[in-house]
This record gives C-alpha cells, sequence and structure tokens, in this order.
C-alpha cells in the first residue's frame, strides 16, 4: 500500500503533465503491489482450515440411551438413518455419512437427550471399497425387510398364544361346565 | 442491410457459469436480436417435493434449489407453511432469519461483482472481490455451521441460536470489510479500463424494465423501485431494522454495480441493526397441525422477488408447490438488453444479470 502511493507521488513529481494518466494506472499498480504480498489462501491438507465450534459434522449415537423409538428415521430428510431388527426383537442402528446432509433434525426429534448428536468432526470422503451407495439401497431394504419379518412373527407368536389362550379358555370353560353340570345334577346343591 | 450472422453462446461456454444458452443475430459486430433458452438443468425439485418427502422436509430439499439463496428458499417454504399451519414464529426467529438472508445477500452480491470484474477482463479485481468475500462465507458457517446448505430455517422457526460470541465476531469482520468496501466501491466505481467494458453496456430504461416485470437489481438499477423488502412488512420486520431502497438511473452494467456495492452498505446497516437489537424469546412454535388450504409468499431474494404458492390437504404430504425464481421474470428483459450492443461485451452483460438458472429451471 504505502509502496505503490509512494511511487504514484514520485511518478507526478516527475511527469506534472500526465497527471490523468497516472492516476488511471493506480488499479494497475495495486495489482503489482499483490505480487509481493503473502497468498491469502490457506494451504490446506497441510494447515487447518477455519472450522466454527458449532459446525455441522457427523452425527454421533449412544446405544445405551436409546429408546428405539426411530424418530430419528421418520424425520431424516434423506434416509440417512435405518433401523434394523432381528428375530428376538434387538434394533441395531445404521448411519450413512454420505447420504447424510447434517441438518441436525434427527436431533432436534430425539425425545432422550443425548442419544443421537452432531459432532463438530467433518465426514470423511467416501471410499469405492466401502460401496456407499449400493450397499446403503441394499441395506435399507433389507433393514426394513428385516421389520416386517419380526413384525410378522411377533403377529404370529401373538395369533398362536391368543388361539393356544383360547383353546386353555375353552377347556377351562368346559370343564368348568362339565363341573357346573355335574354339581347341578347333585340334588343336596340343587336343594341349597 | 449488413450480412447477418447467427451466433451462439453457451448452453456450455466458458464465460458462463452456469447452462445458459443465447442466439445472437448479429450485424457485423452489433447485435440486433437475441433468444434465450433457459431451461438445461430440470430436476424435477417440484414433484419430489409433492410426493416423496414429507411437509417439513421440504424445507431441506428447497434448500438444495440454489447454491447461493440457499436461504431464501428455505425461509420462503418455511413462511408459506407457516401459513398453511397458522401458526405465527417467535420475533426472535423472525429476525435471526433475517440476519442469515442479508449475511447471504453480501456474499452473492460479491461473488457477482467478481463475475462480472473477470467477464469485463478484469482477472485481478475479480480475485481481489473473491478475497473479500471470504469473511461472509466464514461467518455464515459460523452461524449455520456450513458454508453452503445453510438449513437454517425450518418450518416454525430457526434451527440454531446466535452464539454471543459469534455475534461479536460479526460485529468485529464487519468493521473490517467497510475500508475494503470504500475500495472496491472506488475500483468499481472509478475504474477507467472497467468502464470501458460497464459504462453504456446492457443498458435497459425504466419504461422497458416496468414493461417487461424486472425484478431485483437489474429493476433497481433501472430506476424502477421494486424491493418485496418494502413492499410487506406481516412475515419480516424489514422497516424496523433500517432497510433503505437504492436505485441508480442509466440501468446499464456499470449502474447494476453501483446497486449492488451500495446495497451491501445496507445489508452490513441492517446486520449491525439486528445484533444490536435481538429481542429475547423461544426460537421455534412447535405445532401439531397438518397444512391445509393455499398459501403464496414473496420475499426478496438477492437477485429479485421469490415467490412460493403451496397447497395442502391436511396430510404429511403437500398437494401442490409452486416456485418462481427471480431469473425467470429477468428472462425476457435480459434477451432485450443485450440490443444495439457489440458482441464483445455480451459476456460482462450476462454476469451482470446474475442468472441464476439451477433456481430457474429447479
Amino acid at each position: 500500500m504505502v509502496l505503490h502511493r509512494l511511487l504514484l507521488l514520485l511518478m507526478i513529481l516527475v511527469f506534472p503533465a500526465q497527471r490523468d494518466k497516472i492516476l488511471i494506472m493506480k488499479t494497475f499498480l495495486k495489482a503489482i503491489g499483490n505480487v509481493f504480498k503473502k497468498p491469502v489462501t490457506t494451504r490446506y491438507p497441510f494447515e487447518k482450515t477455519f472450522i466454527p465450534d458449532d459446525y455441522r459434522g457427523l452425527i454421533g449415537f449412544d446405544e445405551n440411551l436409546c429408546i428405539w423409538c426411530r424418530r430419528c428415521e421418520m424425520v431424516c430428510p434423506p434416509g440417512a438413518i435405518v433401523f434394523s431388527q432381528d428375530m428376538e426383537g434387538k434394533q441395531t442402528y445404521h448411519f450413512n455419512r454420505a447420504v447424510c446432509i447434517y441438518c441436525g433434525e434427527c436431533v432436534r426429534a430425539c425425545p432422550k437427550e443425548g442419544a443421537i448428536f452432531q459432532t463438530a468432526e467433518p465426514a470423511p470422503c467416501a471410499l469405492k471399497a466401502e460401496n456407499i451407495n449400493n450397499g446403503w439401497n441394499k441395506l435399507f431394504d433389507e433393514s426394513l425387510a428385516s421389520r416386517e419379518a419380526y413384525a410378522a412373527e411377533k403377529k404370529r407368536k401373538a395369533a398362536e398364544k391368543a388361539a393356544a389362550d383360547k383353546a386353555a379358555a375353552d377347556k377351562a370353560a368346559a370343564a368348568k361346565k362339565e363341573e357346573e353340570n355335574k354339581t347341578g345334577a347333585d340334588p343336596d346343591t340343587m336343594a341349597g | 442491410m449488413a450480412k447477418q450472422y447467427e451466433i451462439p453462446i453457451g448452453a456450455q461456454h466458458i464465460s458462463l457459469l452456469e447452462p445458459l444458452h443465447f442466439k445472437f443475430t448479429t450485424e457485423n459486430e452489433k447485435i440486433v436480436k437475441t433468444d434465450a433458452n433457459v431451461y438445461y438443468v430440470h430436476r424435477g425439485i417440484e414433484q419430489a417435493c409433492c410426493s416423496k418427502f414429507k411437509f417439513r422436509q421440504v424445507s431441506f430439499v428447497v434448500g438444495r434449489v440454489c447454491g447461493l439463496c440457499s436461504i431464501s428458499h428455505t425461509t420462503a417454504y418455511s413462511q408459506v407453511a407457516e401459513k398453511l399451519l397458522k401458526i405465527e414464529i417467535p420475533l426472535r426467529a423472525k429476525y435471526l432469519r433475517m440476519l442469515v438472508i442479508e449475511l447471504d445477500r453480501i456474499h452473492s452480491h460479491l461473488l457477482c461483482l467478481s463475475h462480472v470484474a473477470e467477464n469485463s477482463g478484469f482477472e485481478a479485481l475479480f480475485m481481489k472481490t473473491m478475497q473479500y468475500r471470504e469473511f461472509s462465507m466464514e461467518l455464515l458457517e459460523a452461524v449455520c455451521g456450513n458454508r453452503i446448505q445453510y438449513d437454517f430455517s425450518i418450518v416454525g422457526g430457526v434451527a440454531r441460536d446466535l452464539k454471543p460470541q459469534v455475534a461479536q465476531s460479526i460485529m468485529e469482520r464487519l468493521k473490517k470489510f467497510i475500508p475494503q468496501l470504500d475500495e472496491l466501491m472506488d475500483i468499481y466505481k472509478n475504474n477507467w479500463t472497467l468502464s470501458l467494458k460497464n459504462k453504456g453496456a446492457g443498458a435497459i430504461t425504466k419504461e422497458d424494465a416496468m414493461r417487461l416485470n424486472v425484478v431485483g437489481p437489474f429493476a433497481r438499477a433501472a430506476g424502477l423501485a421494486v424491493d418485496v423488502r418494502n413492499e410487506t412488512e406481516d412475515l419480516l420486520p424489514w422497516k424496523e431494522v433500517g432497510f433503505e431502497m437504492i436505485t441508480e438511473t442509466s440501468g446499464d452494467v456499470y449502474a447494476r454495480n453501483m446497486v449492488r456495492l451500495r446495497e451491501l452498505y445496507v445489508s452490513i446497516r441492517i446486520i449491525e441493526n439486528i445484533i444490536n437489537g435481538l429481542p429475547e424469546s423461544a426460537l421455534i412454535t412447535e405445532t401439531k397441525a397438518f397444512p391445509d388450504g393455499e398459501a403464496t409468499v414473496r420475499l426478496e431474494a438477492p437477485r429479485g422477488e421469490l415467490f412460493y404458492y403451496a397447497k395442502g390437504n391436511k396430510t404429511q404430504i403437500l398437494e401442490r408447490l409452486k416456485i418462481k425464481a427471480p431469473t425467470f421474470s429477468n428472462v425476457a428483459a435480459m434477451a432485450e438488453a443485450f440490443t444495439g450492443n457489440e458482441y464483445g461485451s455480451a459476456p460482462a452483460i450476462i454476469a451482470s444479470y446474475d442468472p441464476c438458472l439451477s433456481c430457474t429451471a429447479r
């Protein structure tokens, strides 16, 4: 800054008649002055770039706190969270960092504080070996299917149980009736 | 009559940022007629919003319509959804929305100015403007948590609060930016080389601007005082925070640069007023209602008036969502303003329109 102003002043003093033309060169000289300045860009992989404290980074999950309500999966705009379920009813949380848009909607929807949370850590790049697109689509469908299978199994078991209960109840009722008939046939009780 | 040539520019061209096609009919070097073709990047977002996504998720989808005015789209959608839900948002949420919209306007206007400089053949000024623009990106990252897709407005309010240390850093950085803006103003106003390409190029009269329904800085440069911030008070209280209309008269590239630069001063003042008088209240209004009925919303994006229409039917999925981006309104005038100019100044004129085609074609 100081250097090019001095230079301009010097040129105006030396060539006073050319004053207008020299002033036109002002920006040109500024541009030349930029050559001697330090770059404003950061040398990113070697230096750290600016990341604020509450950067919207990776989504974390705490299995011990989760109440398995699946509300985060319901609100997620791109569908980056899915829960699968095995036949014993135990649920597993799956998260895809390449699908996630880091909006934090799951954190806002979570009824249990701290079960799902947002860290300030930027997501690492997805690798080809991870098969993050097709693999995820497959996993997503399989997870939904596993939940359906569990629900169907539960329904079948419940129906079975209900049938067994009904049979037992019928049996008990029949036995009771028989007993009633038996006791009803007793003349002493009838009289009583 | 001189021999006429047809020269196409686009859909892919080094001076264009986005896929836009102009077909110029020229006589010698003078442009006599222009055809514009804008729909190259159709992504079917409106249909996706009405079929795949629930109404609360749509505010994140429409944020992806445009990278530069992401916050304008999310805010406009949130407002239209709030109208359908018939809820009023907290005052603090309104102020925070305005804060992010104005920060976004600073970075969008500086990007446009830098591209005008670049397309006029002034690479050094392009670099300088981009260098000064960086602070606004960092501030947006500190406020919203991300450089580009802010996801700040959600249906019912805003997603994050403004921390006191972030507010303080905004004030400090703005104070540092004002002398830099003065320097840019000086260069864009007085530089002789830039004036050769900018003064008198791509001019449009006030009558033509009115007839062709121009919006945004394009209209204000021609002397037409249109700004949604001046017209609506019900959704965001713009006048309370010190909005001021900026107009120029000549309607050329130079006037558009001046409008954008002077609007930056207004934006800075609005941001300072918002931070100094930020009211205390909740951030979000919770509701379990479903959208019902029809509503429209207008909002001043950096490029002009953004229009949203939505129709709900008491379910999670909207029945219809219509987006009208500011560039769509300007297409007719864009083709008109080339007439009578040299073909060589076409790139600078295109950049000065600040066309956003991913908004327009969606």
